[in-house]
C-alpha cells in the first residue's frame, strides 16, 4: 500500500504525522503539569501552551514545505528524468537545477545520465554499422544468387520457401507457385524432399555426418507436381548446431533434361550412322570384289553389279548428307546455350561503350526471348561496333532484337556505309576479345547462324544475326516483363517456426496477403459483365513483394464496351487471345495460397471470383479483408474511401498512368493496408479475427444508415 | 553332293553380291528375304548353313537363330551371323544365341568365302 503513494504524499504524511503528535504531546504534557500545581494555573497553561503548540505546528508546516520543495520534488523529477533517459530517449536532460538541497546527489545523477548517453550513444553507433555491413552482405548475396546459373531454393524445415533466385524460376517454369512463405509442394513432387530431409535428419541426429564423406548434402531426383519436368539437385541441411536443431534445407538443382537429350542424341546419331554406312559400303565393296573376279564375257552378270554400284553410291552420299546435318545440328546445341532475354544481352553490350565517348550504343525496341550463348554473343556484337567504327567511321549504333518467322534476329544499326561481304569475312575471321579464344565464324557456327550487313535506308547499315528462337515458352505477361532489379527472392524471418494455430488470432503484421484486383467489363457480374484483367501483389512480413506481382489480361469471350476500354485502359484488341478466365482463375487460385485476400472494395471483386469458381472447380475461401471498411474503422470523421481518396490520405502515390491498372491498383491498395494495419493497432484491432469483426461492425451500421 | 546355304538378308544389291559369292564357291543358295521365309525354308529343307542377317524384317536375326538352335533337329546347321551392328555386345549376343560365327558389314568376299567354307568343313570359324 505505503509503495503506491509517491514520495511526496510520503512525505506529507510524516510531517503530518508529527504535527498531529504537537497538541496531543503538548496537552498532556501541560495537564500533568496543571494537576501538580498550586492554585489555578489552568488559563496561563492553555494560553501559553496553545500559544506554542501552534508556533509548532506552524514550525512543522514550514518546514514540511520547504522539504516539499528542494527534496521531495526534486527527487521525483530526478527519478521521472531517469526513466525517460532509460526507456524513452537517451538525449533526455536530467534537471538538476531545483535539486540543491540534495547535495552530491544531483552532479552525481548528472554524471550517470551522462555516461548513460554516451554507452548508448556508443551502441547505436556500433548497431548501425553492424547493420551497414550486413546489408553489404546481403546485397552481395543476392547478386550472387541473381548471377547463379545453378536453381537455388531455402526452404525451412516444414518445406516453406524462404528463399530462392531467377534461375530457379526459370528452370522449374513457375510464376504463381513460387512465393516466398510458400509450401514447396505446391510446386514440386512432394515424396522425394521428405524422405531425403529424414535421411538427412537421421544423418545428423545420430552424429553419423562427420564422418561422412558428404557431410550434411546428398543428391536427389526430383519432378514438378504436373510431372513435365525431372529435375536432379542436391539437398544440404542448415542447422543449428547450439540446439542441435534442423532448422531448414538449400536445395540446388539444375535441368538436366537438354542435355541428357543432347547426349542421347548424339549417341543415337552416332549409332544409327554407322549402322546406316555399312549397308552401303558392304554391297558396294561386295560388288566390287565380285566384279573384279568376274570373267569377261559375263555382260549380264557385270551390268548387274554395276548398277549395284551406282545405286549404293548414292545411297552412301546421301547417308552422309544427313549425318552432317544432324551432327551440326547436334554440336550446336552441345555449346551452353540458354534462353535469354534480349534487353539483358542488349544492355550488357551497351554497357561495354559507357565509358566510352567515341562510341553511342542504345537499345531500341521491345524486348524478346532468343536462344544463344550470351557471352560469345556479347563479345561478337562488340567486336562488330568496334570494326564498324574504326573502319566505317560509324559512331552512333542501335542495337535491337526481332522475331523472325523461325527464328529471331539481333541487329545491329549505325549510319554510314554498309560493310561488304568481304569485310564482314574478314571481320568475322579475327579472333575476338572476350570471345574465349573463338572467332566470329566459330561463334555463328555454334548458333548455326550467319551474319550480313545490309542496307537499312536512309544512309544507314545494319548487321542482322540470326539466332535461334527460345526452346521454352515465355508467354505469360509475368515473365516477359523483366523482372525488377532488386526482387524480394527471400525471408529469412520465416526460418523461425511458422506460426500456426488459429488464423483469427494472428496478428495483422504477421499475416500474408494477397492485394488484387480485377479490372471488369462492367460492374455487373450477373448481367454477363466479365472479368477482362486480374492481378495481385503479395504482402510478406509487411513487405510488399512487387517481384512476385501477378498480373494477367484476360479474353472476356464478349464485347469490351468502350466505357470499360475509356476507364481501364484495356480495349479489345488487347485482350484478343489472351487466356479465357478458365485458363487464369487456377493459376490466381494458386498464385493466392493460403494467404488472407485483401481488396479495394472487396465485395464487388469476390462476386465476380465466386461466380467463376464453381466452373473451374475451385473455391476462395480465404479469409478477406476490404480496405474501404479499415479505412471507415480508423477514419470514421469522412465519408470519402475512394481509392485516390484514401491513398492520398497516406500520401501514397499512384502514378496516372498505373491508375485504373489492375496491378497498379492492387500495388497502391497494398501500400494502404500497411498504413492501415498501424493506425488499426491505434484503434486496438491487432488481430485478423479482431479485424474482420470491427469490419463487420461497419457493414451492419452502413446497412442501417441505408434503411433511413 | 553340293553343301546347301541359305542367305537371309533384306538388301537385294547385298544378296546379288552374297549368291553370285556362294554360287561361284560351289554351293546350292538359296534366299529369304525376311525372318519368316527364312526359318520356313530350314525347316523346309535344313541347309548346311544360314548367312543371317540381323536387321531383317518380320522375325530379326536373333529370333530366327533361337529358333533354329531350338530345333534339334537342325542341330548341323551352322549359322553365320551379317550385320551392320558392330558393337562387342552385340556379337556376344549373338554367339550366346547360337550363332557358329559373326561378320560385320563391310566385310571382304573373300575371307567371307574362308570363313563359310571353314564352317562347312566342320571347322571353327
Amino acid at each position: 500500500m505505503n509503495e503506491r503513494l509517491s514520495l511526496r504524499v510520503r512525505f506529507f504524511l510524516f510531517f503530518a504525522l508529527i504535527a498531529v503528535a504537537v497538541p496531543f504531546l503538548l496537552g498532556g504534557g501541560l495537564w500533568l503539569a496543571a494537576q501538580r500545581l498550586e492554585g489555578n494555573p489552568t488559563p496561563h497553561l492553555l494560553l501559553f501552551g496553545g500559544a506554542a503548540g501552534f508556533a509548532l505546528i506552524g514550525v512543522v508546516v514550514g518546514v514540511w514545505q520547504l522539504f516539499d520543495q528542494n527534496v521531495a520534488r526534486p527527487i521525483q523529477t530526478i527519478v521521472r528524468d531517469l526513466q525517460t533517459l532509460l526507456h524513452a530517449n537517451p538525449q533526455h536532460e536530467v534537471d538538476t537545477t531545483s535539486g540543491r538541497y540534495l547535495g552530491l546527489l544531483a552532479p552525481v545523477v548528472r554524471e550517470i545520465a551522462d555516461a548513460f548517453a554516451n554507452a548508448r550513444a556508443d551502441v547505436d553507433k556500433e548497431v548501425t554499422q553492424a547493420t551497414h555491413s550486413l546489408n553489404e552482405q546481403r546485397q552481395q548475396l543476392e547478386a550472387i544468387l541473381r548471377e547463379l546459373n545453378e536453381g537455388v531454393i531455402v526452404c525451412n524445415s516444414s518445406h516453406r520457401i524462404l528463399l530462392y533466385n531467377r534461375r530457379a524460376l526459370q528452370i522449374l517454369g513457375v510464376t504463381e507457385g513460387m512465393g516466398l512463405g510458400r509450401p514447396l509442394f505446391s510446386i514440386l513432387n512432394e515424396q522425394p524432399f521428405v524422405l531425403t530431409l529424414d535421411r538427412l535428419t537421421s544423418r545428423y541426429l545420430e552424429g553419423r555426418h562427420e564422418t561422412h564423406p558428404d557431410r550434411l548434402m546428398t543428391g536427389l531426383v526430383f519432378a514438378r507436381n504436373d510431372g513435365s519436368l525431372i529435375l536432379e539437385g542436391r539437398m544440404s541441411l542448415i542447422v543449428d548446431d547450439a540446439d542441435h536443431e534442423i532448422t531448414g534445407y538449400v536445395l540446388t538443382f539444375d535441368d538436366v533434361t537438354s542435355e541428357l537429350k543432347e547426349l542421347i542424341k548424339s549417341d543415337r546419331l552416332m549409332r544409327s550412322t554407322l549402322e546406316e554406312l555399312r549397308h552401303p559400303v558392304a554391297s558396294l565393296r561386295a560388288a566390287v570384289e565380285m566384279l573384279d573376279d568376274m570373267p569377261a564375257d559375263d555382260a549380264d552378270a557385270r551390268r548387274a553389279f554395276q548398277k549395284v554400284l551406282a545405286e549404293e553410291s548414292q545411297r552412301l552420299s546421301s547417308e552422309l548428307e544427313r549425318f552432317g546435318e544432324e551432327y551440326r545440328a547436334i554440336v550446336t546445341s552441345q555449346w551452353p546455350m540458354s534462353d535469354v532475354h534480349s534487353g539483358n544481352l542488349l544492355n550488357a553490350l551497351t554497357r561495354q561503350f559507357r565509358n566510352d565517348d567515341s562510341i553511342l550504343c542504345d537499345v531500341t525496341g521491345e524486348p524478346i526471348w532468343l536462344r544463344c550463348d550470351s557471352t560469345t554473343v556479347v563479345a561478337l556484337l562488340s567486336h562488330i561496333i568496334r570494326r564498324a567504327l574504326i573502319e566505317l567511321d560509324a559512331q552512333t549504333f542501335l542495337v535491337s532484337a526481332r522475331t523472325g518467322t523461325s527464328r529471331s534476329y539481333i541487329e545491329v544499326t549505325w549510319e554510314g556505309d554498309v560493310a561488304s561481304p568481304s569485310m564482314m569475312e574478314r571481320w568475322l575471321k579475327e579472333p575476338i576479345e572476350r570471345g574465349l579464344g573463338l572467332t566470329g565464324v566459330e561463334i555463328l557456327e555454334h548458333h548455326k547462324s550467319e551474319a550480313w550487313c545490309e542496307p537499312a535506308g536512309g544512309g544507314k547499315a545494319r548487321v542482322r544475326i540470326p539466332v535461334p528462337p527460345p526452346a521454352s515458352q515465355h508467354t505469360a505477361t509475368t515473365s516477359t516483363a523483366p523482372l525488377p532489379i532488386r526482387l524480394e527472392f527471400y525471408d529469412f524471418n520465416l526460418l523461425k517456426p511458422a506460426q500456426l494455430g488459429a488464423v483469427a488470432d494472428t496478428s495483422l503484421r504477421d499475416l500474408t496477403y494477397v492485394v488484387f484486383d480485377t479490372e471488369t467489363t462492367g460492374l455487373e457480374p450477373s448481367n454477363g459483365d466479365e472479368i477482362i484483367q486480374i492481378a495481385g501483389v503479395r504482402i510478406l512480413n509487411g513487405r510488399i513483394l512487387t517481384g512476385e506481382a501477378f498480373d494477367q489480361l484476360v479474353d472476356p469471350g464478349r464485347r469490351v464496351p468502350p466505357l470499360a476500354t475509356r476507364i481501364t485502359g484495356i480495349s479489345q484488341e488487347m485482350v484478343a487471345g489472351k487466356p479465357r478466365i478458365d485458363d487464369v482463375l487456377p493459376r490466381f487460385h494458386d498464385y493466392v495460397g493460403e494467404s488472407v485476400l485483401v481488396a479495394h472494395n472487396a465485395a464487388f471483386d469476390m462476386k465476380f471470383l465466386q461466380l467463376k469458381q464453381e466452373r473451374c472447380n475451385l473455391r476462395f475461401d480465404n479469409p478477406v479483408l476490404d480496405t474501404v471498411l479499415l479505412s471507415a474503422i480508423v477514419h470514421d470523421h469522412t465519408n470519402q474511401h475512394t481509392l485516390d481518396a484514401v491513398a492520398e490520405r497516406f500520401s501514397i502515390e499512384i502514378p496516372p498512368e498505373t491508375r485504373h491498372t489492375a496491378l497498379g491498383d492492387s500495388l497502391a491498395t497494398a501500400g494502404v493496408l500497411l498504413k492501415l494495419i498501424e493506425l488499426l493497432e491505434v484503434h486496438g484491432i491487432r488481430t485478423l479475427g479482431e479485424a474482420i469483426e470491427a469490419s463487420n461492425k461497419i457493414v451492419e451500421i452502413r446497412r442501417r444508415q441505408a434503411k433511413y | 553332293m553340293a553343301k546347301s546355304v541359305l542367305v537371309v538378308d533384306d538388301e537385294p544389291n547385298i544378296m546379288l553380291s552374297l549368291e553370285y559369292l556362294m554360287k561361284r564357291a560351289g554351293y546350292d543358295v538359296r534366299l529369304a528375304r525376311d525372318g519368316e521365309e527364312a526359318l520356313a525354308s530350314v525347316i523346309a529343307s535344313p541347309p548346311d548353313l544360314v548367312l543371317l542377317d540381323i536387321n531383317i524384317p518380320k522375325r530379326n536375326g536373333y529370333e530366327v537363330c533361337q529358333a533354329i538352335r531350338a530345333n534339334p533337329e537342325l542341330k548341323n546347321v551352322r549359322i553365320l551371323m551379317v550385320t551392320a551392328k558392330g558393337r562387342e555386345v552385340e556379337i556376344e549376343k549373338g554367339l550366346a544365341l547360337g550363332a557358329d560365327g559373326y561378320a560385320t558389314k563391310p566385310f571382304s568376299t573373300k575371307e567371307l568365302a574362308e570363313r563359310v567354307a571353314k564352317l562347312l568343313n566342320g571347322a571353327d570359324a
